[in-house]
């Protein structure tokens, strides 16, 4: 008889996992709690993904794609688990969605089930939701997923942009000590677009420590050579307004300026990720335990990291730390493989 | 005392390591000072960095740097330039406090009668006086052109025609200008044995004997009353 593996989260590392187990021949539920998969690039319409700006879609729709076609993967939109049981080596779980309730036992279990984006409204030095003209890495994005790089308070290319760092990261005032690890990166592909987008338009990025790494340092050197993206050491210390329709960043440039006040157009608040109110619902509901950071917590982070605290329970993807879409499939897929050696043993 | 090219008192090594340890022995050291990243966040919303040469990203990396004279360099003229107004460890990321430190330092500097606290000083012993003397902090005699730069251009119009200004005011005052407000012997009594308690009177003897000998004959006429 096939296993039976319950797939919590429909992103990208969820449904990676999900498709590698259906290709095993193992019955997968795969349980998503909104009314579509792909996750937060499909939520907030991701257009480009970095290091290679491939449309999006060409990774998170062929995803959905691969697991909407997939006979052994039981679709579960708008969907939860309303109880989890433990039951032996096995799980009990009743999933409601929009079709009922269904109670199924499953031989094993993956958690996938991402992040949030840091809200910056909760930090006010930068005044986001106070001015039009700032907004953050998403809203971004999602503009210019919809091909709309325009200020938002007057429909008018910015004559100058500032994209600010680590906001809702590495500032323990808003209880995040940790780095986001994507948003350097989705910064500076975020201004190289802006800047083929519009040449005339003045890209500022300030920051306290450029995080590209591995080969995404590419990204950062393309555009500070290529693109004359002006990169300013530096955190922004408050955001006023300014006159003619402007919003003011007020720093301090550590290596150069000193103190400074700029009008800008426009302001991309880089805000980072975070557990989200999931994690700890999650924490609770399956018996598994939250990281001192509001993410699932890995049994070991180096020697078994797709592995919780409770034997047949894995986790993949930004459920466990803020990681870029790249590293959630490959986790999703590894993930998967530990769900289902778990499940053939026990089965 | 000689001053090096900076501006800066020159004493020896193992000086700069006294007034170094001392700070970091205070208790409130360790808590003001973690971790820096030169994130500049501190000094982009320092006010006093609009105007003078103060930078409290600067008295943070000096107190990491470990190195004394790194830190003696800020004892002078430096420490006072700081607000105190504590919008950098309002805003640091890291919850440092580069204000607290100041006032740490600054302390230090009482305590020890440094010059540069005397001469920053010398415009508030009219207040220790007036304090000790009236109870008042403040009175409007006291405002001076010579004794309050740092209010600006129109220092001189305020100190100007004091008892006319006061009649002006629309609501009852004492109507002197030596006064803001009348405070009874036995309060005064409790408040010279709080300055006792915590030390006021030693630090003024240090920074200004002669003012400490005027503010002893007053205290003493009050306590014998």
């Amino acid at each position: 008889m096939a296993e039976n593996i319950l797939v919590i989260g429909g992103g990208p590392a969820g449904l990676h996992a999900a498709i590698e187990l259906a290709e095993l021949g193992v019955n997968v539920s795969l349980v998503e709690r909104d009314t579509f998969f792909g996750g937060n690039p499909k939520k907030f319409k991701y257009k480009y993904l970095f290091p290679d700006l491939q449309p999006a879609d060409n990774v998170i729709g062929e995803l959905v794609k691969r697991a909407e076609s997939n006979n052994n993967i039981k679709k579960y939109l708008s969907a939860n688990i309303e109880s989890f049981k433990e039951d032996g080596k096995k799980f009990n779980a009743v999933i409601k969605s929009s079709a009922g309730s269904e109670t199924k036992t499953f031989d094993s279990v993956i958690v996938a089930t991402g992040f949030e984006h840091f809200d910056p409204a909760k930090d006010s030095k930068y005044s986001y939701q106070l001015f039009d003209d700032v907004i953050d890495i998403k809203d971004l994005e999602r503009m210019m997923g919809e091909g709309n790089f325009t200020r938002p308070s007057n429909g008018k290319p910015p004559k100058n942009v500032a994209i600010i760092l680590c906001v809702g990261s590495r500032d323990r005032h808003v209880g995040n000590q940790y780095c986001s690890r994507v948003c350097c990166t989705v910064s500076v592909k975020q201004a190289i677009e802006l800047r083929e987008h519009f040449p005339e338009t003045e890209v500022y990025i300030f920051y306290m420590d450029i995080r590209t790494y591995g080969f995404y340092e590419d990204l950062y050197w393309e555009a500070m050579e290529e693109h004359d993206v002006q990169i300013v050491k530096g955190r922004v210390a408050e955001i006023t307004s300014g006159p003619d329709n402007t919003v003011i960043c007020k720093g301090e440039d550590t290596l150069l300026r000193g103190p400074f006040e700029i009008p800008f157009d426009m302001v991309v608040l880089a805000s980072g990720m975070e557990g989200g109110p999931q994690s700890p619902e999650m924490a609770e509901k399956l018996g598994i335990e939250l990281d001192e950071h509001g993410f699932l917590k890995q049994a070991n982070v180096t020697l078994s990291p797709f592995k919780s605290n409770k034997d047949g329970i894995f986790l993949a993807g930004a459920c466990t730390g803020p990681k870029a879409i790249a590293d959630a499939i490959v986790e999703g897929g590894a993930a998967a493989m530990k769900a289902y050696i778990y499940a053939k043993k026990n089965s | 005392m000689e001053y090096d090219e900076n501006g800066v008192s020159i004493v020896s090594n193992d000086f700069k390591k006294e007034i170094f340890e001392e700070a970091k022995k205070d208790f409130r050291y360790e808590e003001y000072v973690k971790g820096c990243l030169n994130c500049g966040v501190c000094t982009g919303g320092c006010p006093p960095h609009r105007f003078f040469d103060f930078s409290p990203r600067m008295v943070l990396q000096n107190c990491k740097s470990n190195d004394p004279a790194l830190v003696w360099g800020m004892m002078d003229e430096y420490v006072w330039a700081c607000f105190q107004c504590f919008t950098c460890a309002m805003i640091c990321p890291f919850l440092n406090n580069p204000g607290g430190v100041i006032a740490i330092l600054r302390e230090i500097s009482v305590r020890r009668g440094f010059e540069s606290a005397k001469k920053v000083l010398k415009p508030y012993s009219r207040v220790l006086l007036k304090l000790t003397a009236y109870g008042n902090q403040l009175s409007p005699d006291m405002i001076q052109p010579d004794f309050f730069p740092d209010w600006g251009p129109h220092i001189g119009y305020a100190s100007e025609d004091l008892p006319l200004k006061r009649k002006a005011i629309p609501m009852p005052t004492l109507q002197v200008t030596n006064l803001a407000w009348d405070v009874a012997p036995e309060a005064m009594k409790e408040l010279y044995t709080i300055f006792d308690e915590a030390g006021v009177f030693k630090i003024i003897e240090v920074v200004d004997p002669s003012l400490y000998e005027i503010i002893q004959d007053i205290v003493d006429d009050v306590r014998s009353e």
